[in-house]
């Protein structure tokens, strides 16, 4: 059984919050690009728990294939990385993602699937922490003509198909597919499994199969950007914090009700 | 000649006889109708909610075109990408806006794909022009903002995220006439659900009150100050991600990009540092307070007022004052 992971690199979020909060996040001349030099590129957190979706899957039946897919210009490293952690295939998809958008990306995936033989199941993270889109996996979920199943903390073999639980604002739901699916992952899942040292020597070796989008037969048309992404920017907070200080906790405490009765936020009187 | 329409997409009843983000929607779609120069549409899948012809006929859209194939009730994704790609499938060239919630994050993007036109999400505010349409999204959970360009007069989908701009009043007076349309809503739904969620207690999204905490309360046990106040102030406990992570709470408490929306009268966020992918889920509330150890914490930035303290004794003070008063 064939589950394939698709897998992009990003910019570590977490520095990039930390850099916009200093107000020194830098944007390239092309005015979208972030450009600060040491900020660490990983795989997308999603990602990586959709591959670890795909390993426990793996755990249990010794005849399930990961093959890990990414599309970039550079994507050794995490590729390297999914082989650590323990991808069968590493796969090198040789798009510059710099000319295509969430739309062109998701059909090069799917026939990049549907040609290397299909899946029984398409793992992706729920949305790239850069752009927050979700897009890529329902895009590749039509090109396949797959049923999508979003935001899933749990994937499960079931009969012909799978049992998935989704992580909904209201809670767990479960849900049945009985054919080939596509399903993104949650963070709810749990953390990723960590690479032993010995799997990550193992895969300091290891090379990816690197895949030409022009074998992929797809038409100027179907590559054709429909969406261009023009510029980034740090959007300006519109904050005006009084603080209240002085005094002890509880006379602090007191003056915030206070205010807090005063612009009816809370009910007047007894609460 | 390519359509000018602008179509607005509902696939949730929400709440009070209106779908989710209703007014803005309504708002928004009514802008770029008048941009565009051409009619204004709300298509409905599934259920009518019960306001929504009202607020539609305020906001001068022309006709609510509702769909009710028993086969978009529950779940219901391909039917509801079926059905929405065959109506706009003779609409060529209209602007698609749906709300964005959890559900049409799976069904909006299906919907663009199916039509082969381009798609955006987590859109804040839009422009169209004579080339084409100027629209800015949310990134990095709330941290920046990208600007995105749909050029020439092909579809276009966009699904409008919580934090989207108001972009005007309603102007007119009256029900906007309903219209039953017929849709193929194709082959029987591949997916089915076996467990529907139950919510327990109050939704966050419908709390008047919510005092949240985060990682700066140390413990699980910590928990309880958060508890005791939410319930003086007849609120709801809301958490941050990594307190759902290490299972202190359930994840139906999370507040922010990937938990709930919330819209509260009032929030508290306790021992929260303020990342955007949290702040996102809270920053509409009508009135904010942080509590925080660290008085350059960013959640300081947005907020209505703010306690530079230790949260295990500034959680219980307050608690003890509003029962005094
Ligand atoms: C793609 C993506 C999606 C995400 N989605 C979400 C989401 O939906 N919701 C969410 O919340 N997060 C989300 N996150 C995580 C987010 O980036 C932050 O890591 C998280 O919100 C931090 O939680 P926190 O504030 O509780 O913890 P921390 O960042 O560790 O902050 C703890 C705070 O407590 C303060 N503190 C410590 N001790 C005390 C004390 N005694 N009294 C008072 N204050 C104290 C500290 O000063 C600090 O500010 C997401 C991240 C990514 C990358």
């Amino acid at each position: 059984m064939r589950v394939v992971v698709c897998a992009r690199e990003v910019l570590d979020p977490d520095a990039v919050s930390n850099y916009v909060l200093e107000g020194k996040l830098e944007i390239g001349e092309d005015g979208r690009s972030v450009v600060n030099a040491s900020i660490p590129r990983l795989m997308n957190a999603y990602d990586e728990q959709a591959l670890e979706a795909a390993l426990r899957l793996k755990d249990n039946d010794e005849s399930v294939t990961v093959d890990v897919v990414s599309l970039g210009s550079d994507s050794a490293d995490i590729l390297k990385h999914a082989a650590a952690m323990g991808a069968d295939g590493i796969f090198h998809l040789a798009a510059d993602p710099a000319g295509l958008d969430c739309s062109a990306i998701g059909r090069l995936l799917g026939a990049w699937v549907g040609s290397s033989g299909g899946a029984q199941l398409v793992l992706c993270g729920r949305q790239a922490s850069d752009d927050d889109q979700g897009v890529v996996p329902a895009v590749l979920a039509e090109a396949l003509s797959l049923p999508l199943v979003t935001i899933a903390r749990d994937v499960a073999v079931a009969g012909d198909g799978w049992r998935v639980i989704r992580a909904t604002p209201d809670g767990d739901e479960t849900v049945q597919v009985d054919c080939s699916a596509v399903v993104t992952i949650s963070n709810e899942l749990g953390d990723p499994r960590y690479p032993t040292m010995s799997n990550k020597m193992k895969a300091r070796r290891r090379t990816a199969e690197t895949v030409e989008p022009s074998s992929l037969g797809l038409s100027a048309d179907e590559l054709a950007p429909r969406v261009v992404m023009t510029s980034t920017s740090v959007p300006e907070l519109h904050g005006q914090c009084e603080f209240i200080e002085g005094g002890s906790v509880d006379e602090q405490a007191a003056a915030l009700v206070a205010r807090l009765r005063q612009d009816e936020a809370i009910a007047g009187g007894s609460a | 000649m390519a359509s000018r329409d602008v179509v607005l997409l509902s696939i949730d009843s929400g709440r009070d006889g209106l779908p989710s983000n209703a007014l803005r929607l309504a708002a928004m779609g009514r802008r770029l109708a008048d941009q565009r120069g051409g009619q204004l549409r709300w298509l409905v899948l599934g259920d009518l909610p019960t306001q929504l012809a009202t607020l539609a006929g305020s906001y001068g859209v022309t006709a609510v075109d509702h769909a009710d194939d028993d086969s978009l009730g529950g779940w219901a994704g391909d039917a509801q990408v079926n059905a929405a790609a065959s109506y706009l499938g003779d609409r060529q060239g209209a602007l698609l806006i749906a709300a964005q919630t959890f559900d049409s994050r799976c069904i909006v993007p299906r919907i663009a794909a199916r039509l082969g036109c381009g798609v955006v999400m987590n859109v804040v505010d839009l422009d169209s022009d004579d080339d084409g349409l100027s629209l800015t999204a949310a990134a990095y959970g709330g941290d920046t903002r990208s600007g995105y360009r749909f050029e020439g007069d092909a579809t276009a989908v966009v699904a409008l995220g919580d934090n989207v701009v108001d972009a005007g009043p309603a102007g007119s007076q009256g029900e906007a006439p309903l219209e039953t349309v017929s849709l193929d809503c194709g082959e029987p739904e591949r997916v089915s659900v076996v467990e529907r969620a139950v919510t327990e207690g109050p939704r966050l999204e419908d709390a008047e009150v919510i005092v949240a905490g985060g990682r700066g309360l140390q413990d699980a046990a910590n928990l309880g100050l958060v508890e005791e106040l939410a319930t003086a102030l007849g609120g709801v406990v809301g958490a941050s991600r990594p307190i759902v992570d290490d299972g202190w709470i359930d994840r139906s408490q999370q507040v922010g990009l990937t938990g709930s929306i919330t819209r509260p009268r009032l929030y508290i966020a306790a021992g929260i540092s303020g990342a955007s992918q949290h702040m996102v889920g809270c920053t509409s509330a009508k009135t904010l307070v942080a509590i925080n150890i660290d008085p350059d914490a960013a959640v300081f930035r947005q907020c209505r007022y703010g306690l530079v303290g230790d949260c295990l004794e500034l959680l219980p003070a307050i608690t003890r004052a509003i029962k005094e008063s």
